[in-house]
C-alpha cells in the first residue's frame, strides 16, 4: 500500500478560476510519479471538514461572486487551519483565497470582510487592474514565472514575509516589488499561468513538506524537468 | 466635420492600405474615422432600413452571423457585415464606410454584426441595433474583461442602451438573465434545446463557469447539462429558472463527424435540419439563426436551404485537402471551445493525429492557464500522434505531459505541418487545433499548398 498525501482543496466550485486546477493536478502527478498517493478531499461551502486528516492545503481564486459566498464560510474554519499554518502544515492559496488568509479584505463601497489572518496582510479593492506576466525571484527558489490578473491591492503588514521580489509584473500591489506571502509552510501568492506546473520547484516544496510532516520523508527523489522548464523559459520572456 | 469628408479620409486610407498589399485595411478605416468624427457609425447605421442585427457572446458569434447572413442573402436582401477578426467598434464602423458612397447614402439595407462583449456598450447607443442576439458566456480572454460576471454587466449595458429584440440563449443561465436589461418584456424571445445525445468526457471535468442563480447566487439544480453550464436548471430557492424558448430543438435523429440532422420547433410547429456543422456548439449556432430568422420573418424552408448549404466560417471545421489527406481547422479559444472541438472529433477516435498551435498575442488573450481548465487527459491512452507549436507550444506540451499525453514540438509551424501530412495516410483526416492568431498562420502556409484552398474565400 503506497503512502497517501491527503490535498484539501479549498471551494473548487467557486474558485477555480485561470486554470488553478492546474496546481491540483501537477500536485497529484508529482506524488504519483514518485510512487506516493494523492488523495483530493474538496471543502465546500457549509459542509463539515476532517482537518484531522489533512497534509497539505490548496485554494485558487474566483469571480467576486463566489468570492463573498467563500469568505463568509471560510471563517467557519479559520481557527482551525490558523493551528494547522502554525503547526507546519504546507499551504497554498492564490489571488481570491490568497486575500481571504489575509486579515482582511476591505471592498470598494468599503465593506470590510474579515479574514482569516494567516497571513500579515490586508487587501482593498482597487480601481486598477493588475493584468500579465509575472516573473520574481524567491531566494531559495530561484525564478517563479506567471500570470496575475486582479484589482484588489495587498499590503503586507511589518514583519510579514512577501514570497518574492517581482522584475516583471506587479505582484501585491500597482507600486510593485514584492509579490505573495511567505508565513512557515504556507504561501499566498498572485501568481496564476497556472502556478504550479511552470514552477515545479515550488511544487515540490510543498509536497517535501507535507511528506515529512507525515511520513519523514526527507528528500525527494528528482523528476525530468525538461517540459516544466522550457515551458518556463519561454514564460519568462513573454512581454508583461 | 461632415460625413463626406470623414468617408473621403477613411475610404483614402482603406485604399492606400489595400494599395501597400495590407489587404483593405482592416480596423484602419474606422481608426481613423472616428478621429475625425466618433458619430460616423450611427450616422450611417441610420440609413439602414431594414434594420440592424448584432451578435455578441463567448462563442458561436462568426459561425452565427455567417448563417444569418446566408440566410439574407438568400432572402435577396443586401447586407453590410463585419469580418469576425473586426468585431470592435473601430471594426463595425470600417465596414459602415466600406458599405457607404461617398455621400454616406448605404449601398446595402441591413446591417449584420458580430460584436465583441465588452464593445457592445460603444457600438450599441451608436448603431441602434434592432436585433441583438446573445449566444452563450463562458470564460474568455478574461485577462481583457476581468471576470465573467463584469462581462454579463458589460453585455447588459449595451442592451440597455437599445430598444432592440433580444434573442437569448434559454439554456445559459448567464444569458437568459440578460433578459432584465429589455426595455420591454415582450421583446425578449428565448431559445434553448430540449434534447441532445451528450457524449461524456470522462472523470476530469472542465471547470463549470457559471453555476449559480443570477439572482441570489444560490447554486443551481441541473437536470441536464448539455455542455459547461448550458443545459437545464432552476433556482432551488426559486428565485430563476430557465425560460420556455420559443424556438427548440426537440430531438436531434444523427449527429457525427459530419453534421447534424435535427427537429427544431417554431412556436410549436416542427420542421426537420440538415446541417453539416458538427458539434453540440454548432447546433446552438443554428438554433440562434433560426431563432432570429423566425422573428424576423424568414421562411422555414429557406431556412432549410441555407442551413444545409453552409460552409464552415473561416478556420472552423474548415477542411482542406492536402496530397491526399484531409487536414481539419480546429479554432480554439476558451475552455468551453476546446473541450467542444475535442469531444467532437477527437475523443474516442482511432489513431487520432492533431497539431495544438498555441499563441499568446493580443488577440489570442495573453494568459495560457486556460489550457489547464481543459480535460486533456481523455486522449491519453488512445496513443494518439500528438504536435505541438506555436509561441506558448511549450506550455500545451507541459500540458499534455501531465494529462499523460505523449507529444513531440514540431520546430515550427510549417515543419508542424510537414510532420502530420507525413504522419497522415492517404484518404485519413488529422486534426490542427490553432488559436486564433495561430490559424492565421496556419492558414496561410496551407493556402500555398493546397488547391481546395486557394479557391476559398476570405
Amino acid at each position: 500500500m503506497s503512502q497517501t498525501i491527503v490535498i484539501a482543496h479549498l471551494y473548487p466550485r467557486e474558485m477555480n478560476i485561470y486554470g488553478d486546477m492546474g496546481n491540483i493536478i501537477t500536485l497529484a502527478k508529482r506524488l504519483e510519479w514518485r510512487g506516493y498517493r494523492a488523495e483530493v478531499r474538496q471543502l465546500e461551502i457549509g459542509e463539515a471538514f476532517d482537518w484531522a486528516a489533512v497534509d497539505l492545503v490548496f485554494g485558487g481564486g474566483g469571480q467576486d461572486s463566489g468570492q463573498l459566498a467563500v469568505g463568509v464560510d471560510l471563517l467557519r474554519h479559520g481557527a482551525q487551519i490558523r493551528d494547522m499554518a502554525k503547526a507546519g502544515v504546507p499551504m497554498l492559496v492564490i489571488c481570491g483565497l490568497y486575500q481571504l488568509f489575509g486579515r482582511e479584505f476591505v471592498t470598494a463601497p468599503g465593506e470590510v470582510i474579515p479574514g482569516i489572518g494567516v497571513f500579515g496582510a490586508t487587501t482593498r479593492a482597487g480601481s486598477v487592474r493588475m493584468i500579465g506576466n509575472v516573473v520574481a525571484k524567491n531566494d531559495g527558489l530561484g525564478t517563479l514565472v506567471g500570470f496575475e490578473n486582479h484589482s484588489g491591492a495587498t499590503k503586507l503588514d511589518d514583519g510579514q514575509q512577501p514570497l518574492a521580489k517581482a522584475s516583471k509584473g506587479s505582484g501585491n500591489n500597482p507600486k510593485g516589488g514584492y509579490e505573495g506571502a511567505v508565513t512557515g509552510e504556507a504561501i499566498g501568492t498572485y501568481l496564476h499561468g497556472p502556478v504550479l506546473p511552470k514552477n515545479p520547484q515550488l511544487a515540490d516544496k510543498l509536497l517535501l513538506a507535507a511528506l515529512k510532516r507525515r511520513y519523514g520523508v526527507q528528500e525527494l527523489e528528482p523528476l525530468d524537468s525538461s517540459f516544466e522548464q522550457a515551458a518556463a523559459k519561454v514564460a519568462a520572456t513573454r512581454p508583461r | 466635420m461632415n460625413v463626406t469628408l470623414t468617408l473621403l479620409a477613411s475610404k483614402t486610407v482603406a485604399h492606400l492600405s489595400q494599395m501597400l498589399g495590407r489587404g483593405g485595411g482592416g480596423a484602419l478605416p474606422g481608426v481613423v474615422a472616428e478621429k475625425l468624427d466618433r458619430h460616423l457609425s450611427g450616422k450611417l447605421a441610420a440609413g439602414l432600413s431594414g434594420g440592424v442585427i448584432v451578435v455578441t457572446g463567448t462563442n458561436g458569434k462568426t459561425t452565427t452571423t455567417k448563417l444569418i447572413g446566408e440566410m439574407l442573402a438568400a432572402r435577396g436582401m443586401k447586407v453590410v457585415t463585419n469580418s469576425s477578426g473586426s468585431n470592435l467598434k473601430r471594426g463595425v464602423t470600417s465596414a459602415l464606410i466600406a458599405a457607404a458612397d461617398m455621400g454616406g447614402k448605404m449601398k446595402a439595407t441591413v446591417g449584420l454584426f458580430e460584436v465583441d462583449e465588452a464593445s457592445l456598450r460603444l457600438v450599441a447607443p451608436e448603431i441602434k441595433p434592432t436585433q441583438i442576439i446573445v449566444t452563450n458566456l463562458f470564460r474568455d480572454q478574461l485577462d481583457r474583461y476581468g471576470e465573467l460576471d463584469t462581462t454579463a454587466k458589460l453585455i447588459g449595458e449595451g442592451i440597455a442602451a437599445t430598444s432592440a429584440e433580444l434573442y437569448l440563449n434559454a439554456d445559459d443561465p448567464l444569458v437568459a438573465s440578460l433578459a432584465k436589461y429589455a426595455q420591454k418584456a415582450e421583446d425578449v424571445h428565448y431559445f434553448g434545446i430540449e434534447g441532445v445525445p451528450v457524449n461524456p468526457v470522462g472523470e476530469h471535468q472542465t471547470a463549470i463557469d457559471s453555476d449559480r442563480c443570477p439572482e441570489c447566487h444560490t447554486r443551481l439544480e441541473f437536470s441536464r447539462v448539455f455542455y459547461g453550464h448550458v443545459g437545464h436548471y432552476r433556482c432551488p430557492k426559486g428565485d430563476f429558472s430557465r425560460p420556455v424558448g420559443e424556438v427548440v430543438i426537440t430531438n436531434v435523429e444523427t449527429a457525427d463527424r459530419m453534421g447534424s440532422r435535427f427537429v427544431a420547433a417554431i412556436r410549436g410547429k416542427r420542421s426537420t435540419y440538415n446541417f453539416p456543422l458538427p458539434g453540440t456548439y454548432n447546433l446552438y449556432n443554428a438554433l440562434a439563426a433560426i431563432s432570429l430568422g423566425a422573428g424576423i420573418g424568414v421562411g422555414v424552408e429557406l431556412m432549410q436551404q441555407t442551413l444545409a448549404a453552409t460552409m464552415a466560417a473561416f478556420g472552423r471545421v474548415e477542411r482542406v485537402e492536402i496530397e491526399g489527406r484531409t487536414l481539419v481547422l480546429l479554432l480554439i479559444k476558451n475552455p468551453a471551445g476546446f473541450t467542444q472541438v475535442l469531444q467532437t472529433f477527437v475523443i474516442g477516435r482511432e489513431a487520432v493525429r492533431a497539431m495544438f498551435v498555441i499563441n499568446d498575442l493580443a488577440a489570442d488573450g495573453r494568459d495560457v492557464s486556460w489550457l489547464w481548465d481543459v480535460p486533456i487527459e481523455a486522449l491519453a491512452g488512445s496513443n494518439p500522434t500528438v504536435l505541438t507549436a506555436g509561441i506558448r507550444g511549450t506550455d500545451m506540451a507541459l500540458r499534455l505531459h501531465y494529462a499523460g499525453v505523449e507529444s513531440r514540438p514540431a520546430a515550427s509551424v510549417a515543419e508542424g505541418i510537414d510532420a502530420l501530412v507525413a504522419a497522415t495516410p492517404v484518404g485519413e483526416t488529422s486534426y490542427i487545433l490553432p488559436t486564433y492568431t495561430a490559424m492565421l498562420e496556419v492558414r496561410k502556409l496551407l493556402q500555398s499548398r493546397s488547391k481546395t484552398m486557394q479557391e476559398m474565400p476570405r
